[in-house]
């Protein structure tokens, strides 16, 4: 998927210029999958040989992983796979086996590293939205920032409704979150990623939870992220979405990535026996 | 016998009794006040990731959960003074006694209502580079205290009854009022009746404010 510079699109009725930096990290040559690892000078996110254990039950076994700046990986996979479990171990939510995670140059598990502000980095959006129930909607997106980034309320207001903008709930920043749908929420739990300005968005199953007709709305906003050049990480079951916005598809079975390639190959020309059952079992437009 | 009911026995002794309410509201606050930091401390102790406030806090819980508050009140009057070697007085006795023992209940209140908030609140909370005393302090906290009021009122009920126990050491609460009043006119009937009621107003009070303050708390959050 590449962008050309100064590109600009129209979203939501305002017109949303491209970074003018973020050109596809491809440029003309797409990316060949199979075993060659990729690589880019400074990749954003290292996982090398990521083992998980829960208890007697081995989740994942061995992962490798490589995401560059501007990519936007898909991760799919059945469920209990250990794709979720995979996601969560790049912002250390889950705590690793054995193996090394790094996030823009910071390994996770080295004692110095300060993991919450490694947190500020990568900022993660819930299937569940987990949004604070006792907060406004602008409360919620401006937690962050005023507490962790010490902003003045001012400032952090201005941020946040201007996300809030971005998202499409500029009109409800006064509004509690049980006021809201549920892609309402979701667009919100993404603001609030947003205000901590990452380096990298992480998506666990981010419409896995949304009544069907309330899927494109959160589709849209992670779309135009991904255009504006956000470094992405996303698990879901959304096919066409990957088809059409993924750099990177990854499948993941059984604690091991199985495939992974550009979309074309990875939906066109599946070689892994698994991936061809599995997407033959989803439905995907 | 028959007993002959004379009623204005109870009218008559209100005012003595009076005094002796003071006493029970005064310590009932000034024991839950302390009982509440008390509690709040040992129940997040409760949930520590270390080994060490986690035992020290389950010793605490199950030592006072687990024996009297007679036993804990005397124990603390006329026990620990002889240990110590100095005498502490009865008022602040009973307001100990009261404060550690609704400590322990308190935490088990605190732990449990902090433990029922959805996990996914702290994820998110660490996700946006919250440390964990912040994501306890903005977003979890919050949350947890508004659970916890109703058996927290239920506790100031109860500890404000256990003050009736401080008559074993002689503190001037209404129990003990009503003891030395009968002392003086043997009216059992009528005077143990009227403190009695006495109670029941304290208790109901509380239960009603409660109440409100439980709907107006709801509807603020559109539930």
């Amino acid at each position: 998927m590449s962008v050309e510079y100064g590109k600009s699109i129209l979203l939501h009725g305002r017109l949303v210029f491209l970074a003018n930096e973020q050109k596809s990290y491809f440029g003309n040559n797409p990316w060949k999958g199979d075993d060659t690892m990729k690589t880019c000078e400074s990749p954003m996110i290292t996982v090398r040989n990521l083992h998980k254990r829960f208890g007697q039950n081995e989740v994942l076994r061995g992962i490798d992983l490589t995401v560059c700046p501007g990519e936007v990986v898909v991760i799919i996979g059945p469920s209990g796979s250990g794709k979720s479990t995979a996601l969560r171990c790049i912002n250390r939510l889950e705590e690793i086996t054995s193996g090394k995670v790094v996030v823009d140059g910071h390994d996770l598990y080295d004692p110095a590293t300060d993991i919450n502000y490694v947190r500020t980095e990568a900022g993660m959006v819930f299937q569940q939205f987990n949004l604070f129930p006792h907060m406004s909607v602008l409360d919620n997106v401006t937690l962050g920032p005023i507490r962790v980034r010490r902003t003045s309320r001012a400032e952090a207001n201005r941020l946040g409704l201007a996300l809030l903008e971005k998202v499409g709930l500029a009109d409800k920043a006064t509004a509690y979150p049980d006021q809201l749908s549920g892609g309402q929420k979701q667009r919100v739990a993404i603001a609030r990623s947003l205000a901590m300005q990452p380096k990298v968005l992480l998506f666990d199953e981010p419409t896995s939870a949304l009544d069907p007709e309330l899927v494109g709305e959160v589709l849209e906003v992670m779309r135009a992220l991904a255009l504006e050049g956000m470094t992405m990480v996303i698990v879901t079951h959304e096919m066409g979405f990957a088809r059409e916005v993924a750099d990177r598809v990854i499948f993941i079975d059984q604690g091991r990535i199985q495939e992974e390639g550009p979309p074309d190959e990875f939906f066109g020309a599946p070689k892994n026996p698994r991936l061809r059952e599995f997407l033959s079992r989803v439905h995907h437009a | 016998m028959a007993l002959d009911f004379k009623a204005s026995v109870m009218w008559e002794s209100v005012p003595l009794l009076l005094g002796g309410v003071h006493l029970t509201i005064i310590i009932t606050l000034g024991g839950l006040a302390i009982g509440f930091l008390v509690g709040t401390a040992t129940g997040l102790a409760k949930t520590a990731r270390g080994k060490l406030p986690r035992t020290l806090a389950d010793i605490y819980v199950e030592a006072i959960r687990g024996t009297p508050l007679i036993v804990q009140v005397m124990f603390l009057y006329f026990g620990l003074p002889l240990a110590i070697g100095m005498r502490i007085p009865p008022v602040t006795a009973g307001i100990v006694a009261i404060a550690v023992n609704s400590g322990a209940y308190i935490a088990e209140i605190v732990r449990g209502a902090v433990e029922s908030i959805d996990v996914g609140q702290t994820e998110a909370g660490r996700s946006i580079g919250l440390t964990r005393m912040q994501t306890m302090l903005h977003v979890v906290w919050p949350q947890a205290f508004r659970r916890m009021i109703p058996p927290l009122g239920n506790q100031f009920i109860i500890s404000l009854k256990d003050t009736s126990l401080l008559v074993v050491i002689g503190v001037g609460e209404l129990t003990r009022q009503g003891q030395e009043i009968i002392a003086v006119n043997f009216r059992a009937f009528e005077v143990w009746l009227t403190v009695a009621v006495m109670y029941l107003v304290m208790t109901l009070s509380i239960a009603r404010v409660l109440r409100v303050y439980e709907r107006r708390l709801n509807a603020r959050f559109g539930r």
